[in-house]
C-alpha cells in the first residue's frame, strides 16, 4: 500500500457572490448568494514511501489545496485521503507526528522569539529527546547554516534566513512525509541551491517528499516523478524523464565551421533533420529527433563538410514541456 | 503536558517582549478604573443603591475590573488573526489538540496579566484604603471562583475566535462579545441593579461567572451555600462550553478556506 493515498479527492469552496459597488454590497446584506468553486476535482494519487514527487500547475490550479487536503488541514468535500493508514483530518495528532509541512509564504516561527526558542518549543511539542534534537540541529547547521540565525528574532529575519529556519522547523521531528509548498519562493540563487541540495539529501535518506513549485529547476533537481494539475484535475502523472521523452524529442545542435559550407549540402547529408542558417555563413543549427539519431551522428555528418570549430547541444527544457502542457498544446495522459 | 507547557512558556515570553505596550495598556486601565470609581463614589455618597453601599462597591468593582483585565491580552487576537489570515493551517498540523493548545497559550498571557493585577490592587489599596476580607469559607470559594474565571473567559474568546472561520473578520465579533460580556457579567454594574427580567436572565447565563460571581462572593452578598451554588454554575458552564466548542470546531474546520499558499 502506498504511504500517501488519495482517492476521488474533491474540495469545493463556497464563495460569497458580491456584485460590485454599493448596490451589490447592499444586496449581499439581504440575500447572500454563493458560488461554488471546485478547487480539487476527483484527484487520485498514490505516493510510495521514499518517493519524491513534484506537483506543478499554473496559479489557482489546486496545488496548495491538494497539499492542504493531504496534510489534513482541510476537510475534503468528497473522496478520501490516507497517510500511512491514518485519515489526516480526523486523526490530527497522530498525523502531525508523521508529516512535516512548509508553506513558503507563511512562517511557523514564533514572531517574537529567537529562532532557537521557536525550535525548542517544537522540540517539546513533538517530544523529541535531547540527543536526537542536538543531532538534527547540528545537521541543519551544516546544510542550512542555521547557527548564525538561531539567536535572531523571528520577525527580524530576511526572507532567505526565514526560509532556512522554517525548513528546520518543518523537519525537526524527522517526519516520514514532507509537503513543501514553494520552498524556494523569493530566494536568491545561492540559498535556492542550498535548499535544493538539502532536499536531495533528504530524499536520498528515504524521506517521502511532495514538492510544489513554480521554479522548475527545483523539480528537476529533486524529483523523479511529476504530477501536473490544472483546473483541479490531474492531467499528467508519470516519470519526469518519460514526459521529456514523450514531449521533448527535439534537440538542437549549434555548430560553427572553419570554412563556409553550403546549407543545401548539409541538409542533404542529414535526412530527417532540419538545418537552419545562423548569423554567419559558418554558423548553423540542426534540429533533430533524439530518438532517430544521436548528436554524435550529426557531428560526424557535419565533419564530412568542414572542420568543426565549436558546437553545443540545446537539451529539451522541462519548462518548455510543462508550459506546453499548461497551454493545452500537448495533451498528456 | 510537555507540549502545552511549551506553548504557555512561549506565549509568556512573547508577552514579555511587549513590555512597553503592556505598561501603556496598564496606564490606560488605571484611568478607566479611576473613572469607574469616581462615578460610583458620587452615586453612593452616604446612601445605598439596591443594597450596595460604597464599602461593598469598591471591592466589587475592583474584582470586576480584574476579571475584565485577565484573559484579555493579545492571545485571542492572535488566534483570530491566524484564522483570518490563514496561518491557522500551520496550527492544524501540530501534534496538539487545537482547543487545549489555545488554552495553554492564554495561560501564558495570564501570567503577565496577574503581574499587572497585583500592581493595580496595591495602587487601589494605597490610595483608597484597606479592604475587608470575607470569612475563610467565602474566601476559599472566592479563590476557586476566580480560578474558574480563566477557563470560562477563555471559552468566550475561543468561541468568538472560531466565528472567524465563518465571518473572516474579527472586529465585529469581538466588539459584540465585549459589549455583551461587559453588561451581562456585572463587570461595571452589579446584575441586581439591572431591570429584573434582565437580571434574572443574566444570573443564569454563563457571563455572570466571569465577574459577578467572584465579586458577590467576596463582598459577602451571598452565604456559603449560595456561593457554592454559584461556583457550581460556573463549572457547569465551563463543561458545557468546552464540549460545545469542540463540536463547533469540527464544523469550523470544514469552513476553512485558505487562499494562496
Amino acid at each position: 500500500m502506498a504511504l500517501v493515498e488519495a482517492r476521488g479527492l474533491t474540495k469545493v469552496f463556497r464563495r460569497p457572490d458580491k456584485a460590485p459597488g454599493l448596490k451589490g454590497a447592499l444586496r449581499q446584506l439581504v440575500v447572500r448568494r454563493f458560488t461554488e468553486k471546485v478547487a480539487v476535482d476527483h484527484v487520485d494519487l498514490a505516493i510510495d514511501a521514499g518517493e519524491a514527487v513534484a506537483y506543478v500547475g499554473p496559479n489557482g490550479a489546486g496545488k496548495s489545496t491538494t497539499v492542504k487536503l493531504l496534510s489534513g488541514i482541510l476537510v475534503p468535500t468528497a473522496g478520501e485521503v490516507r497517510v500511512g493508514g491514518v485519515e489526516p483530518h480526523r486523526d490530527r495528532i497522530a498525523n502531525a507526528h508523521r508529516i512535516g509541512v512548509l508553506f513558503g509564504q507563511r512562517t511557523q516561527l514564533w514572531w517574537d522569539l529567537p529562532v532557537a526558542d521557536s525550535l525548542d518549543v517544537l522540540r517539546d511539542m513533538y517530544g523529541i529527546d535531547r540527543a536526537t534534537y542536538t543531532r538534527r540541529l547540528k545537521r541543519f547547521d551544516e546544510v542550512l547554516e542555521l547557527g548564525e540565525i538561531l539567536p535572531s528574532l523571528g520577525r527580524r529575519l530576511s526572507l532567505g534566513q526565514r526560509m532556512r529556519a522554517d525548513l528546520a522547523a518543518a523537519l525537526i521531528h524527522g517526519p516520514e512525509v514532507v509537503y513543501l509548498d514553494e520552498p524556494t519562493i523569493g530566494l536568491d540563487i545561492a540559498v535556492k541551491d542550498r535548499v535544493r541540495g538539502f532536499l536531495r539529501s533528504l530524499r536520498d535518506e528515504g524521506t517521502t517528499i511532495m514538492l510544489t513549485s513554480h521554479d522548475l529547476r527545483d523539480i528537476e533537481d529533486v524529483c523523479r516523478r511529476l504530477v501536473i494539475i490544472d483546473g483541479g484535475r490531474i492531467i499528467f502523472d508519470g516519470a519526469l524523464t518519460a514526459l521529456k521523452d514523450e514531449f521533448a524529442r527535439e534537440r538542437i545542435l549549434h555548430v560553427e565551421t572553419a570554412a563556409d559550407v553550403p546549407l543545401a549540402a548539409v541538409q542533404a547529408s542529414l535526412a530527417g533533420a532540419t538545418v537552419t542558417a545562423g548569423d554567419s555563413p559558418r554558423r548553423f543549427s540542426v534540429r533533430f529527433n533524439r530518438f532517430a539519431m544521436t548528436a554524435g551522428q550529426v557531428v560526424a555528418a557535419l565533419a564530412g563538410h568542414a572542420e568543426l570549430v565549436d558546437f553545443h547541444v540545446d537539451e529539451p527544457s522541462i519548462e518548455d514541456v510543462v508550459r506546453r502542457v499548461y497551454s493545452g498544446e500537448l495533451m498528456a495522459r | 503536558m510537555r507540549p502545552y507547557l511549551a506553548l504557555t512558556r512561549a506565549m509568556l515570553r512573547s508577552a514579555l517582549r511587549y513590555r512597553i505596550t503592556f505598561l501603556m495598556g496598564m496606564f490606560g486601565m488605571f484611568f478607566q478604573l479611576i473613572a469607574l470609581f469616581a462615578v460610583w463614589r458620587v452615586l453612593l455618597d452616604e446612601r445605598e443603591i439596591g443594597g450596595f453601599g460604597w464599602a461593598e462597591m469598591r471591592p466589587y468593582l475592583l474584582i470586576g475590573f480584574t476579571c475584565g483585565m485577565i484573559v484579555s491580552s493579545f492571545t485571542d487576537w492572535r488566534m483570530a488573526y491566524r484564522i483570518v489570515e490563514g496561518t491557522v493551517s500551520l496550527d492544524l498540523v501540530k501534534p496538539v489538540d487545537y482547543q487545549f493548545a489555545r488554552f495553554a497559550e492564554i495561560v501564558g498571557g495570564i501570567a503577565a496579566e496577574v503581574g499587572v493585577a497585583v500592581v493595580l490592587w496595591a495602587g487601589v489599596l494605597v490610595f483608597t484604603g484597606p479592604i475587608a476580607l470575607p470569612p475563610p469559607e467565602l474566601l476559599a470559594l472566592f479563590a476557586l471562583s476566580m480560578l474558574l474565571v480563566v477557563p470560562l473567559k477563555f471559552l468566550f474568546s475561543y468561541v468568538a475566535g472560531l466565528g472567524c472561520f465563518w465571518t473572516h473578520h474579527y472586529n465585529g465579533i469581538r466588539w459584540t462579545q465585549q459589549a455583551v460580556v461587559a453588561v451581562l457579567s456585572g463587570m461595571m454594574i452589579p446584575l441586581a441593579l439591572l431591570p429584573s427580567w434582565l437580571a434574572t436572565t443574566a444570573a443564569w447565563l454563563p457571563f455572570a461567572g466571569v465577574a459577578s460571581t467572584p465579586g458577590l462572593i467576596f463582598i459577602g452578598r451571598v452565604d456559603a451555600a449560595e456561593a457554592a451554588r454559584l461556583v457550581a454554575v460556573q463549572a457547569f458552564w465551563i463543561v458545557v462550553l468546552w464540549l460545545g466548542a469542540r463540536l463547533a470546531f469540527r464544523g469550523a474546520v470544514k469552513q476553512l478556506t485558505v487562499h494562496g499558499g
